[in-house]
C-alpha cells in the first residue's frame, strides 16, 4: 500500500540560508509521527512545506497521492501558539474551517459539538477565549483542526507554551483522542519525552543544513500510561535520541546566545 | 479559569451581605457606593457656583446662576424656540457624522488594502487630521451658503479624518498568526477580510467614531457661530450679543448633555457589538 505522505527529496532554502535538505520519508495510514531537533533544524519548516503555507524550493510532498501545493481542509493544522479568534465562542472558533471549506449544516455543527465534548469542553462551548486557560485553549484549537475531519494532523509544538503538569494531561488527552480517531499524525516537538511518550516513530532532525538525520521506532505497548515515563526502556529511548542531537543543540544554543 | 471564579463569585455575592437591613436594598446601596462621590461633587459645585454668581458677582451681565439657567432652558423648551435650535443643529450633525463615518471607513479601507492608495491618501489624511480644519468654516459658509449645509461641510471635516486614520491602522495590525490560520484551512483572501482583518478592527473603527462624537460637535457649534440663522450656536452666538447669560449658558448646557449622552449611547453600543473586549 501506498505511504499516506510521501515526501520525496524535499528541500528548502530562505536566501542562503539552506533550511532543509534532501528529506526522504514515508508515512503510514494512522501512524503518529514526532519530528524532533535542535531549534535551527527546520521541523518547523517542514511542518509548513506539508501544511502548503510554504513553498518547497525542490522536491515535493505528496497527500494520498496528490502533490501538496497549498492549505487545504485535507489538512488540520494545530498551531503552538492557539491562535483563536478572540470575537468568537469556542464553539464558532472550532466551526471555522467548517466555515472556510463552505455552508455550515446541522451535521457540522452536531459534529463540532461532539469534537468539543471528545476534547473535554463540554458546556464551555459560549465561553470566550479570554475566558479560558492555555491548556483549554489548545484543546479548542485541537477539535478546530480534527472538525475539519482532516486526512492528516499536523501539529506545531502544540504544548510548548503549557506549564508542565497540564502538558503531561494533554498529551494523554492527545493520545485517547488519537486512538479513538486512528488519524495520521505528525507531531513537532523539541521535547524528546514528548516525542517518545506519543509516537510510533521518532523523526530526529539536524540542524545546519536541516536534514533527517535518524528514525528511531517506539516498540513501547499502547495505550500507554503516564507511568511508562518512568520505566527504563522508555528512559533508555530519550537517552538514545538525545544523544544524537546533544552536540546539534549545544551548537544551537551557543550560536543563539552569541 | 476567569469563567468559574466569576461564576462563583456572583453566587457568592448575595450571601456574603452581612445585615438584613442591607440586603433589604441591595440596589440603593450598590448605587450608592457607586455613584456617591460623584453626586455629590457635582452638587456641592452647582452649589458653589449659585453662590458665586448670585453673592460674589451678583451681575446677571457676567454670570448665570444655576437657577437661573435651569428656568432659561425651561422657558426656551416651553416656546418650542429650543427645539427648533436643537434640531437643526442635529440635523447637521446627524448628517455629517453618517457621510463621515461612511466615508472615513472606506477611506480607511482603501488606504489598509493597497499600498499605492496608502501613499498617496496618508500624507493628505494625516495632514487634515492635524489642521484645525474648523478654522476654515468661514470659507465653508462662503461657498455653501449660510445653512446646514455648510455645517455639515465642516462636521464632515473634522470627523473624517480620526475615522480613517483608526480603520486603517485596526486593520493594518491584524495578527499575522491569525491571518495564517485561516489560510491554513484554505480561506480566500476575501474570506481572511471579512472572517479576520475586519472583526479585528472593528474596536478601532468604533474608537475612532466615538472620537468623532465630540469633534462633531465642535465642529457644529463653532460652525454656527460663524454664521447660521438656527442651532445651538446660534442661541449662544445671540444670546452672548444681547448679554443674555442665562440663555448663553442654556446653550452650552444642552450641548453638554447631548455630547453626555451621545457618548454615553455610543458606549452601550460598543460593549453590544464587541462583548470580547469586555472586562
Amino acid at each position: 500500500m501506498a505511504p499516506k505522505l510521501e515526501v520525496s527529496r524535499l528541500s528548502k532554502s530562505f536566501g542562503d540560508l539552506e533550511a532543509l535538505r534532501g528529506i526522504n520519508l514515508g508515512i503510514e495510514r494512522g501512524e503518529f509521527i514526532a519530528v524532533v531537533g535542535p531549534s535551527g533544524c527546520g521541523k518547523t519548516t517542514f511542518l509548513r512545506i506539508v501544511a502548503g503555507l510554504e513553498p518547497a524550493s525542490a522536491g515535493d510532498v505528496k497527500l494520498d497521492g496528490r502533490v501538496v501545493r497549498a492549505p487545504g481542509t485535507d489538512r488540520g493544522f494545530v498551531f503552538q501558539n492557539d491562535s483563536l479568534l478572540p470575537w468568537r465562542t469556542v464553539f464558532a472558533n472550532a466551526l471555522i474551517g467548517r466555515e472556510v471549506a463552505g455552508a455550515i449544516g446541522p451535521a457540522d455543527r452536531k459534529r463540532t459539538m461532539e469534537l468539543l465534548k471528545l476534547v473535554g469542553l463540554e458546556g464551555f462551548e459560549a465561553y470566550y477565549p479570554r475566558q479560558l486557560s492555555g491548556g483549554m485553549r489548545q484543546r479548542v484549537n485541537l477539535a478546530r483542526a480534527l472538525a475539519i475531519d482532516p486526512e492528516i494532523l499536523l501539529m506545531d509544538e502544540p504544548f510548548a507554551a503549557l506549564d508542565a503538569q497540564t502538558r503531561e494531561i494533554m498529551q494523554t488527552e492527545l493520545l485517547r483522542i488519537w486512538e479513538r480517531g486512528g488519524k495520521t499524525v505528525l507531531f513537532v516537538t523539541h521535547q524528546i519525552d514528548e516525542a517518545v511518550f506519543l509516537s510510533d516513530r521518532v523523526l530526529v532532525f539536524a540542524r545546519r543544513p536541516g536534514r533527517l538525520q535518524a528514525e528511531i521506532r517506539i516498540p513501547l505497548p499502547r495505550p500507554r500510561e503516564l507511568a511508562i515515563k518512568r520505566t527504563g526502556e522508555f528512559v533508555a529511548l530519550v537517552d538514545r535520541i538525545w544523544r544524537m542531537i546533544e552536540d546539534d543543540v549545544r551548537a544551537a544554543a551557543l550560536y543563539e546566545n552569541a | 479559569m476567569s469563567a468559574t471564579s466569576e461564576g462563583a463569585k456572583t453566587l457568592a455575592a448575595p450571601a456574603s451581605r452581612p445585615a438584613a437591613t442591607a440586603a433589604a436594598h441591595p440596589l440603593a446601596d450598590a448605587l450608592r457606593r457607586r455613584y456617591l462621590a460623584g453626586t455629590l461633587s457635582v452638587v456641592g459645585g452647582l452649589l458653589l457656583w449659585e453662590l458665586i454668581s448670585r453673592v460674589l458677582v451678583a451681575n446677571a451681565l457676567f454670570l448665570a446662576a444655576p437657577s437661573q439657567i435651569a428656568v432659561a432652558i425651561y422657558d426656551l423648551a416651553m416656546t418650542g424656540e429650543l427645539w427648533h435650535h436643537v434640531g437643526v443643529s442635529a440635523a447637521e450633525f446627524a448628517v455629517g457624522y453618517v457621510i463621515a463615518s461612511v466615508l472615513g471607513i472606506a477611506l480607511g479601507l482603501a488606504m489598509a488594502s493597497s499600498v499605492t492608495a496608502k501613499q498617496a491618501l496618508q500624507p493628505w489624511v494625516s495632514g487634515l487630521y492635524a489642521t484645525p480644519t474648523i478654522a476654515l468654516a468661514p470659507l465653508f459658509i462662503l461657498w455653501f451658503g449660510i445653512g446646514i449645509w455648510s455645517k455639515v461641510i465642516v462636521v464632515i471635516s473634522l470627523v473624517l479624518f480620526p475615522v480613517a486614520i483608526n480603520t486603517e491602522a485596526g486593520l493594518r495590525t491584524t495578527s499575522e498568526r491569525l491571518i495564517e490560520m485561516l489560510r491554513s484551512f484554505g480561506a480566500s483572501q476575501r474570506q481572511i477580510f471579512f472572517k479576520v482583518s475586519l472583526p479585528s478592527a472593528v474596536p478601532f473603527i468604533l474608537a475612532g467614531l466615538k472620537l468623532g462624537i465630540g469633534r462633531g460637535l465642535i465642529a457644529v457649534v463653532v460652525a454656527e457661530l460663524f454664521g447660521s440663522r438656527a442651532g445651538l450656536g446660534r442661541l449662544i452666538s445671540q444670546s452672548a450679543d444681547a448679554f443674555n447669560m442665562p440663555e448663553l449658558f442654556a446653550g452650552v448646557v444642552v450641548l453638554a448633555v447631548a455630547g453626555i449622552v451621545l457618548t454615553a449611547g455610543f458606549g452601550w453600543l460598543e460593549k453590544r457589538l464587541v462583548p470580547w473586549t469586555r472586562d
